[in-house]
């Protein structure tokens, strides 16, 4: 039901809007900005994008930020969803739910720079003791993963706490063995869950800078360390090119994901 | 589902052997901006090896890398600034070099060749060696003759925005001379003395912030910045391309350094490692990296083929006047905690 | 039927679970085998780590930056402030500085999420898709781009204005990123809003503050508490957007632990701030908590 809204309401609306898509806004004007140096407007143009295309390094950092997210996003979603379907479906004592509860809530609720500061101390013991480990897509996916597992199983536990047990408990009722249960009514229901758990997990590998700056190795840089790295030497056009490249990216990605699952749901 | 899972393994299977032959590669970790790109390439097609290049911005962000992130297995070949060689040599972090297949450190000049740093050259050899100081716009501040560091820490003589250095040893040097300490002091009084001016420095409205030498050099360049502590050959390249910029060495002093090519105790590919020193050690090379990078070169094979103005010009190669009153950076073994805390908390308050 | 009910129900070996006549032995058996990937990636990945973390606060730094396990608590003394150089609050000031970032941070995110919950909710259903999906396109996007964004848009801001580098900028950057997070917990609960408690209240002649404190607020509880979680962990250890827009003239505590990990090479020192954040992060989640939780209860 509507009610009516105090005016006050849709400017403060608007204004936060604004906010948000400020910076955005930003880097794509000056991405076309034919000026080299920041402040004046020299005309529209499209080189810098043609530049990005021949540099190696950029081109490297996109590829490693893809495998390095589709990599975690698999295994993520498979031991998040199996973790999310051990706590739901199975009776456990309470003791045990609240420690499992708390083990599943620990990433989410830990910031991101003493999970990273964590894995550093760990690797470089696990370095000491075998010699293994170096920082690179190896140690970066297993960081990511860890804090994947827990959003997945979030997601997917939700979506199995309204599922419910009615259809199957019918399913059951049916004649049906526990396999089939799972195959034919359990996991097409869940579904849903499950990829918008994996896209979550993807949209968060992707955009991680934190545990990637202190996991990553020489070879093993991702866009936004590639970014970060380049700002501190200067903000060139480039930087705008890539940056407005990735947000469209990202628009194209979270648009399209939506509309599948909206049209799955159909 | 079967036979989805075995192309999958024999997808894996295949990937993983390509992943076994890898074109020969050798990596490099030096300053950003530090070479010129033609050199990987003639390399690569002199040797057949391909050149990874990584770099950093400041001395102590390579030193955590190779310490703690595991660098030193990972790199071949890392520059390092002098005053940190003694510290990674006794960490055992790095390897000593095979002479027998150096045949160009010959060319090294006789006053780098054994180096207080570095006994005997055993670890490592000149890479490139320069000066620090003022890069500033002409305009903004008045001529170089009475370039001092006030200029900088002052709040009454700032001329306008400034960035400071974002490397501990190079910044306290500059706050030492300015009240003309030696830049290795282990006075507290005086290393907390130097701190304070700092600290004034950076609370100024007019102060950008801390960055590389790099960084620095881009904000004066592109105009957000009237003056930056800078190195002599990123100042240098700068005022080619903009002669409103110039480059001086203040009246109190600065710092004179080399950077030299090292080899990590775990290098994945120490033969490659020697096989671009020693392309780095050619004269034809050294000269052609100088006259890049607009700093002085260690090479004496390389010294007669610069070009004459690059020969003469005293930002590069100075005079014995400005050499007075420039020191080295010394290693200050455990007085170093001395001069890291209080760094920290010049960069915390 | 009544022994039934007195008897200790767990002593019957089987139960129904989902359709099936099995032990709950059995079951948790198959739950364990389930979940035992994730819970063993867990605890070696997550929870060995932090241990080792506090342990490692607990080590010194050689002179060279190596570690020392001989047992110290001079870390935690350094961070209350005793240093080489005498007293000094610096680090108890950084960590004051963080928790007050991240509250103010908080608050202000929560203060811009109800009006844009309640403009969203109010519109078709159509607009609302859209707009919520415009809300949603700045989280996806990555932190470092906006936050660098931002700096952009600064740069038109006159130096000595003392805003950017500074404590305005930093602030600007923080509400903007965190902002969807505190929008979308909220949206949900504002979506299901009762209205007919609102309208009871104006029937009551309540002044509009009142409406809004007493019939709308307390409705949206639950999705208010998850929106402070959510804002205030990242806001507690960001360090990217102080650290490009504050320069390393406004630092917080992820600044610090960055430090420490990088060009100080201190780890045990790092650790130990790591703690302090720790420690931080569970007493900001307690006070947000205990209110929710009571309010709740009632």
């Amino acid at each position: 039901m509507r009610s009516r809204i105090h005016p006050l309401v849709g400017l403060l609306a608007i204004a936060t809007f604004v906010l948000l898509y400020a910076p955005l806004m930003a880097v794509a004007v000056f991405s076309v900005n034919a000026s080299r140096v920041g402040t004046v407007w020299r005309g529209f143009t499209l080189r810098w994008y043609a530049r990005l295309l021949d540099n190696p390094a950029v081109l490297e950092a996109a590829w490693n930020s893809l495998v390095l997210a589709a990599a975690s996003t698999a295994i993520a979603t498979v031991l998040g969803t199996a973790l999310a379907m051990a706590l739901a479906r199975f009776p456990w004592p309470k003791g045990v739910r609240r420690l499992l509860d708390l083990l599943v809530y620990l990433p989410v609720v830990t910031p991101d720079i003493l999970f990273a500061a964590a894995l550093v101390v760990a690797y470089q013991f696990l370095r000491a003791v075998s010699g293994a480990f170096n920082p690179g897509l190896l140690t970066m996916v297993l960081g990511h993963v860890t804090f994947q597992i827990a959003f997945v199983a979030l997601v997917v536990g939700s979506r199995l706490a309204t599922m419910g047990r009615t259809l199957d408990e019918a399913a059951r009722d049916l004649y049906a063995t526990p396999s089939v249960v799972f195959r034919r009514v359990t996991l097409p229901l869940l579904a849903p869950g499950i990829a918008a758990g994996a896209m979550l997990a993807f949209t968060l590998s992707l955009d991680d800078f934190v545990i990637s700056f202190f996991t990553a190795g020489p070879d093993s840089t991702t866009l936004p360390l590639y970014i970060y790295a380049s700002l501190r030497r200067g903000i060139t056009p480039e930087l705008h090119a890539l940056s407005t490249l990735i947000v469209l990216a990202t628009v194209l990605l979270v648009v399209s994901l939506e509309a599948l699952t909206r049209y799955r749901k159909d | 589902m079967r036979r989805v899972a075995a192309l999958a393994l024999a997808a894996l299977a295949l990937g993983c052997s390509q992943a076994e032959k890898p074109k020969p590669q050798v990596t490099v970790y030096m300053y950003s901006e530090y070479i010129d790109p033609e050199l990987p390439r003639e390399f690569e097609a002199q040797t057949g090896i391909r050149v990874r290049l990584d770099v950093y911005e400041a001395t102590e962000e390579m030193m955590a890398k190779l310490q703690q992130a595991g660098g030193a297995s990972q790199y071949d070949v890392v520059v390092v600034s002098d005053h940190a060689i003694p510290v990674l040599t006794k960490l055992g972090l790095l390897q000593p070099l095979e002479a027998a297949k150096l045949p160009n450190a010959k060319n090294v000049s006789p006053q780098f060749a054994n180096p207080p740093y570095d006994p005997g050259s055993k670890y490592s050899l000149p890479y490139q060696w320069g000066t620090m100081g003022l890069l500033y716009r002409k305009d903004k501040v008045p001529q170089a003759a009475e370039l001092s560091w006030s200029l900088l820490l002052e709040p009454a003589k700032q001329p306008g925005l400034f960035v400071l250095i974002d490397s501990m040893r190079d910044m306290m040097a500059v706050a030492l001379k300015m009240h003309g300490a030696s830049v290795n002091s282990r006075k507290p009084d005086e290393v907390r003395a130097a701190s304070d001016l700092i600290l004034a420095a950076k609370r100024s409205t007019r102060c950008l912030g801390f960055e590389g030498g790099v960084g620095g050099k881009n904000k004066v360049a592109d105009g957000t910045a009237t003056l930056a502590v800078v190195y002599s050959g990123d100042a240098l390249k700068a005022c080619q391309e903009n002669d409103q910029l110039a480059y001086g060495v203040p009246r109190e002093g600065s710092i004179i350094w080399v950077d030299a090519m090292t080899i990590p105790v775990n290098a994945p590919n120490p033969d490659a490692a020697h096989q671009f020193i020693n392309f780095i050690l050619d004269a034809k090379v050294g000269a052609r990296l100088s006259e890049f990078t607009c700093y002085a070169t260690p090479n004496a094979a390389s010294l007669p083929l610069l070009k004459q103005e690059d020969r003469e010009n005293p930002a590069i190669y100075p005079p014995e006047e400005t050499l007075k009153k420039l020191e080295y950076l010394e290693d200050l073994g455990d007085d170093s905690k001395l001069y890291d805390e209080i760094w920290t908390a010049v960069k915390a308050r | 039927m009544a022994e039934l009910r007195r008897a200790n129900v767990r002593a019957l070996p089987l139960i129904v679970w989902y359709g099936r006549l099995v032990t709950r032995r059995r079951l948790w058996g198959e739950g364990a085998l389930l979940g035992l990937g994730a819970v063993v990636w867990l605890l070696v990945l997550l929870v060995l780590p932090m241990i080792a973390l506090v342990a490692l606060a607990f080590a010194q730094r050689g002179p060279y930056g190596e570690i020392t396990w001989d047992f110290t608590t001079e870390n935690f003394r350094r961070l209350l402030g005793y240093g080489a150089f005498g007293w000094s609050a610096d680090y108890v000031r950084i960590l004051g500085r963080s928790l007050w970032v991240a509250f103010v941070t908080t608050v202000l995110c929560v203060a811009l999420s109800y009006p844009l919950a309640f403009f969203i909710a109010g519109r078709s259903r159509v607009t609302r898709y859209v707009l919520l999906g415009l809300a949603i396109v700045p989280f996806c996007t990555n932190l470092v781009i906006r936050t660098y964004g931002w700096m952009m848009i600064f740069r038109f801001v006159p130096a000595e204005a003392g805003l950017y580098p500074g404590p305005f900028a930093v602030f600007v950057g923080m509400v903007s990123s965190e902002l969807p997070f505190a929008l979308l917990p909220l949206y949900a609960v504002v979506e299901r809003l009762d209205w007919s408690l609102v309208e009871a209240a104006r029937d009551l002649y309540a002044s509009r503050p009142r409406v809004f404190l007493h019939a709308i607020v307390p409705q949206t509880l639950p999705g208010l508490a998850a929106a402070t979680i959510l804002t205030f962990i990242p806001a507690i250890g960001a360090f990217v957007v102080p650290d490009l827009l504050g320069g390393a003239k406004y630092m917080l505590v992820g600044n610090l632990i960055q430090q420490q990990f990088g060009a100080s090479r201190d780890l045990p020192f790092g650790a130990a701030v790591s703690l302090a954040l720790l420690i931080l992060t569970l007493v900001g989640l307690f006070v947000i908590h205990r209110p929710a939780r009571q309010e709740a209860a009632r």
